[in-house]
């Protein structure tokens, strides 16, 4: 009973206190990809991404339903850091839809032109006065969504003294950018303006020093130090555990959440639930920062697999040589390159997630296979090639040759594609919450590899990571001769990210591989995520060297190297690699899958 | 004489065209699509006052449809001159538009004519002409990664004088969509600045970016009457792109110049 009356006065007061308007609330993700080409195209850099923000919190005027139901204490306003746009998740600010939608394209407009705050009060009016003198669209906007927050911020009789004063000055501010110079001081945050830019997110965090102690890892010689003192510390956790177990649950507690890092609740049925709400509750989320049981749990990552859990590995290794800049010559024999093939990765059909992709790209693709044209001067045809018989006329010795014809046939598109991709550990890195690089790249492959299946382009599919010059390790995909099926989409779905990059030695091996098909196109596609690079010498200078060395092989021979990546910085060393017009930078990786295709058709001329 | 192509220069570009012209070279240009390349050409052809004969090449583009072929007439065959011949013949400027979407065989006729020898061989005919002085082949292709598999071969290249064109910079161009379109400089700002902003999705959001051209073509719209959001839809949204979502957001982009 007490539940029940609990919760329906939780209801009834957060009803009260809320300030958004139900029915006209416009979804973050709705908009998401609106918004982002909004940003790029008012000058956004164009590697950030838009994300929700989480709520921050404030100390501002709140009215006594807000203050009994204990809401508008955390508040979402936008912000971004060197690596997103935050956005509110949702908003239901104003009681029309469409004002609401507008508050999004305002605050992405006022993130592309702020990057940086560093005075909040005048830059905020600032890049306003900007934005709306450049673009009288935006003037529109803003007059209308400055009239609507007028009446929802916090009225000015309400207020006294100094928040009187200050609320007075930030209304100047609103009504018109660039009037006011300072803000004065009051207690209290200003009640948040939602058409500003806020800084990025500052928190006193500090670090306990026995987890993160630069000393201690400087002195500790041996990997076994290392493991003891992991031990160490999953000791001192059990020690807490043991004085939580004497309290009972109590409510004081949700106010000391945020210093709480291990979360011990044994009383509490549904973990995951709490856990939920204990995140949404938390500022901040501390995270433990064992640098030195990382360090060691990361040094066994990067050790060889067991041979029984590792793919099959295909004969005793091929070797290649390596172009060592510095003496100007090749080092013979140098790299082992080892074969390698997922022979147990199951069997498996186009993942859901993928089908709507595949299929549009099929249709795209599948055009291909029907383009016709006219071949002349044929011996037999449908129809009489006009220039050859005007041509057999006026020549004056006729000959017997009579290749008087044209006929429609299908166009004989000869391009054969080999992909290689780079399956270094570098792929991974998150790039959202449930998406590695590898994921994406993984995606690509397989949406791409249903498109040229389609066309009916000839292709292969590598992928390669190195340890050292002893073992480039080649994963096979598919090769040019194996059929597409289940069985290589079961392979690629199987890719995993594996060790370093040491580019050369796989791109000698794809080389040779493609050069033996003997189409008239044939493009070797590398897919990377960064430098060449490897445990030993092989970084910097010396492995674009060597890369580039084995891409000038591969062109001589006639193939096109062409690289995609998702480096940003991909633009500083590729040219020198691939030429100016060799390489394509993705910047926004999530939409790789997409790309891929598009831009195969652009390579090969055909759209 | 009064030249009827008003241009306005993006760099040094007429000056290098007239040297070369005066030294017999042929020229390349390249650039993006709609940057103002033929627009160049035509204003140097009225400029040094020989005339214009321009091919735009395609991919069925033989070197018979250069050069020329023989037709048949009342009383047979006879030979007619393709543009190039003629070009060659009358001393014109022959400007092959997007060369490299022609047949690799053009090429070949383009050879002799664009060194020392500037001679065209016609070997249907068995004649070998020599070019008249005022001819000058002009050649011009986008460069960009679309069009990295076909590209001119190095040996072709370097035969000519090359001139690179980009757009031009955001004060040239509101003088330019001003004197090709008549409209109003506010309205030319606006649509000039919208071009900036659809050009910085180049490449991410879109394949080609807004070219001055189609930056005209939506002044000549508003001029002519039709709302200037319409114009901007029309002219700058759908053409860049058939994606609802991107389109969506450009239009969200036109509203801020054009409310």
């Amino acid at each position: 009973m007490e539940e029940v009356v609990g919760e329906f006065w939780h209801r009834l007061v957060t009803k009260q206190a809320s300030t958004d308007y139900e029915g006209v609330r416009v979804e973050l993700t709705d908009v998401q990809s609106q918004l982002g080409l909004f940003y790029r195209a008012l000058g956004g850099c164009s590697a950030k991404v838009i994300e929700a923000a989480a709520p921050r919190k404030f100390n501002a005027e709140r009215n006594f339903f807000q203050r009994l139901a204990g809401t508008h204490k955390r508040i979402c306003v936008a912000w971004q850091d060197e690596r997103s746009v935050r956005l509110a998740p949702d908003i239901a600010f104003f009681p029309n839809k469409e004002l609401n939608e507008k508050l999004y394209f305002w605050q992405v407009a006022m993130a592309a032109y702020l990057p940086n705050v560093t005075h909040w009060f005048t830059d905020n009016q600032r890049a306003s006065l900007a934005l709306v003198s450049a673009r009288p669209g935006l003037k529109l906007i803003y007059l209308e969504l400055v009239e609507a927050i007028l009446t929802s911020r916090p009225s000015l009789d309400k207020l006294e003294g100094d928040k009187r004063e200050r609320e007075v000055v930030v209304r100047q501010a609103l009504i018109n950018p660039g009037s006011v110079e300072c803000l004065p001081k009051a207690a209290g945050d200003v009640y948040p303006i939602p058409l500003w830019l806020y800084p990025e997110a500052m928190h006193g965090v500090h670090t306990q020093p026995s987890d993160d102690d630069e000393n201690a890892l400087v002195t500790s010689r041996s990997g076994m130090e290392k493991i003891k003192s992991a031990r160490r510390e999953a000791q001192r956790v059990d020690d807490a555990k043991k004085t939580d177990g004497l309290l009972v649950f109590m409510l004081e507690s949700i106010l000391s959440w945020t210093e709480y890092v291990n979360l011990d609740r044994p009383k509490q049925d549904n973990d995951d639930e709490n856990l939920q709400s204990a995140v949404e509750d938390l500022d901040i989320i501390t995270l433990s920062r064992q640098r030195r049981a990382g360090a060691a749990r990361l040094k066994f990552d990067l050790d060889l697999p067991a041979p029984q859990n590792d793919d099959l590995a295909i004969g005793d290794g091929i070797k290649f040589p390596e172009w060592d800049y510095r003496k100007a010559q090749f080092i013979e024999d140098y790299c082992l390159l080892q074969p390698m093939l997922a022979d147990d990765a199951l069997p498996l059909s186009i993942p859901d997630t993928l089908k709507s992709t595949v299929n549009q790209v099929r249709k795209r693709f599948s055009a291909l296979q029907f383009q016709q044209n006219w071949l002349r001067r044929q011996p037999y045809g449908s129809e009489l090639d006009l220039d050859a018989c005007v041509e057999w006329m006026t020549e004056s010795a006729q000959t017997d040759k009579q290749n008087l014809y044209k006929k429609r046939c299908r166009t004989e598109r000869d391009i054969s594609c080999l992909v290689l991709a780079d399956l270094s550990m570098s792929t991974d890195a998150g790039i959202n919450a449930d998406q590695r690089v590898i994921d994406v790249i993984r995606d690509s492959i397989l949406v791409f590899s249903e498109a040229l299946l389609e066309a009916g382009d000839p292709f292969a599919i590598y992928g390669f990571s190195s340890i050292k010059n002893k073992q480039v390790r080649f994963h096979l995909v598919k090769n040019f001769a194996e059929r597409y099926d289940n069985s290589i989409r079961g392979r690629i779905l199987s890719i995993k990210p594996g060790f370093y990059t040491r580019m050369g030695a796989a791109i000698r091996q794809a080389t040779q591989i493609l050069e033996l098909q003997r189409s008239q196109q044939r493009l070797l596609l590398i897919i990377s995520d960064g430098k060449p690079n490897d445990i030993d010498h092989y970084e910097g200078r010396y492995g674009i060297e060597d890369t580039r060395k084995a891409i000038q092989e591969a062109k001589h021979l006639g193939l096109q190297p062409f690289c995609i990546t998702i480096d940003e910085e991909g633009s500083d060393y590729l040219p020198y690699l691939f030429g100016d017009q060799g390489f394509a930078v993705i910047k926004d990786i999530a939409r790789l899958p997409s790309l891929l295709p598009k831009l195969y058709l652009n390579l090969t001329g055909l759209q | 004489m009064k030249i009827k192509n008003s241009y306005l220069p993006q760099a040094n570009e007429v000056q290098v065209f007239e040297h070369a012209a005066q030294n017999f070279l042929p020229v390349l240009i390249k650039g993006p699509t709609g940057c103002g390349k033929t627009h160049f050409i035509e204003h140097m052809s009225d400029r040094l006052n020989r005339p214009l004969i321009t091919v735009a090449c395609h991919d069925d583009l033989t070197a018979t449809d250069l050069v020329g072929r023989h037709l048949i007439g009342k009383d047979g065959t006879y030979w007619q001159d393709g543009p190039l011949t003629r070009a060659v013949r009358q001393g014109a400027i022959c400007y092959l538009d997007e060369v490299i979407e022609a047949r690799k065989d053009t090429t070949v006729v383009l050879h002799p004519l664009s060194d020392h020898r500037r001679a065209l061989p016609i070997e249907r005919t068995g004649e070998e002409i020599q070019a008249h002085p005022n001819f000058m082949l002009v050649v011009s292709y986008n460069p960009g990664y679309q069009n990295v598999m076909k590209g001119l071969k190095p040996s072709t290249r370097q035969r000519f004088v090359a001139l690179e064109f980009n757009y031009p910079s955001p004060e040239r161009e509101v003088v330019i969509v001003c004197q090709e379109s008549n409209i109003d400089k506010e309205t030319a700002q606006k649509l000039v600045n919208l071009g900036l902003d659809l050009r910085r999705l180049k490449d991410h959001d879109l394949e080609e970016a807004a070219s001055t051209r189609l930056l005209i073509y939506t002044a000549k719209m508003i001029l002519s009457g039709l709302d200037p959001k319409q114009a901007c839809m029309a002219c700058l949204a759908l053409p860049l792109s058939d994606e609802t979502n991107t389109i969506n957001a450009i239009a969200r982009l036109v509203q801020v110049y054009f409310p």
